[in-house]
């Protein structure tokens, strides 16, 4: 947040790869810290899914207190967090929220795809049945 | 003045460039005959060089030290601790170039170096903004 007006309160950013597909981008300062994710995106439908959701939740970030209402150019989601967030919310909850989050971020996305791919057989099953 | 300091800087980095060469040829000398753990003491020593070029090319030597490394913990149990803090700062640049192979090598040395050397190791790679790799 300091990032116009005092460059040199800025710390190295990290990037951290779990392979080509999955990063995760920290940027730090010294009154906050800024968590960016990419998500693992196997196909055009896990693309869209992935969109969609991250969406929904982004739109909703007031109540996530935490959440970017837009993620940083190149990845999915981000995550801002203040210094009056640790003043308010307990640290060690907080990194257990952000760690849970990316757990269960592949976990939603591969349900969601499954629930589509089995609404789209049972649809298509009825359909053809007339014929 | 200022033009002459330009030169003098540039033509450190040539000699540099050199240095850095030579160095990766002695690392993979030592990688080749099985000394894992001299090739990495090689690779870290020196102070990172401030001009891109030279921290790429040293990037390089130091890569292939820390590929070639099988036995994580008895590399980690012979070197220094004053190495500890340079080798933070090259495994999160390994983990930056996304590829999957250094990511999980380095993956792993991170999660033993950090048991070793703490957070504050971490910290300090986020913190130096001076002397990056």
């Amino acid at each position: 947040m300091p990032f116009m007006t005092s460059p040199e309160l800025l710390l190295n950013p990290v990037l951290i790869c779990r392979n080509e597909a999955e990063k995760c981008l920290i940027e730090t300062s010294i009154n906050s810290l800024r968590i960016s994710l990419k998500v693992k995106q196997a196909d055009e439908l896990e693309n869209i899914l992935a969109k969609k959701f991250l969406r929904f939740l982004s739109m909703r970030a007031e109540a996530f207190q935490v959440l970017r209402r837009k993620p940083v150019q190149g990845y999915d989601i981000s995550f801002l967090i203040t210094n009056y967030h640790c003043e308010e919310l307990q640290k060690q909850k907080l990194i257990d929220f952000i760690v849970q989050f990316m757990e269960d971020i592949d976990k939603e996305i591969s349900e969601l795809k499954m629930s589509v791919s089995t609404r789209g057989r049972l649809v298509a099953t009825e359909f053809l049945k007339q014929f | 003045m200022a033009e002459v300091k330009k030169s003098v800087e540039s033509d450190n980095a040539e000699d540099i460039l050199t240095k850095i060469e030579n160095k990766s040829l002695k690392i993979e000398s030592l990688i080749k005959q099985y000394k894992f753990i001299e090739a990495i003491k090689t690779a870290l020593e020196g102070y990172p060089p401030r001009d891109e070029r030279c921290k790429s090319a040293n990037w390089i030597g130091v890569h292939k030290a820390l590929m070639a490394i099988k036995d994580v913990e008895g590399m980690l149990r012979s070197l220094d601790p004053q190495y500890y803090d340079i080798l933070m700062k090259y495994i999160y640049r390994g983990l930056s170039t996304g590829n999957r192979t250094t990511c999980d090598q380095c993956l792993k040395i991170h999660e033993k170096l950090t048991e070793k050397a703490g957070f504050g190791c971490i910290l300090r790679s986020l913190a130096d903004t001076v002397n990056t790799v």
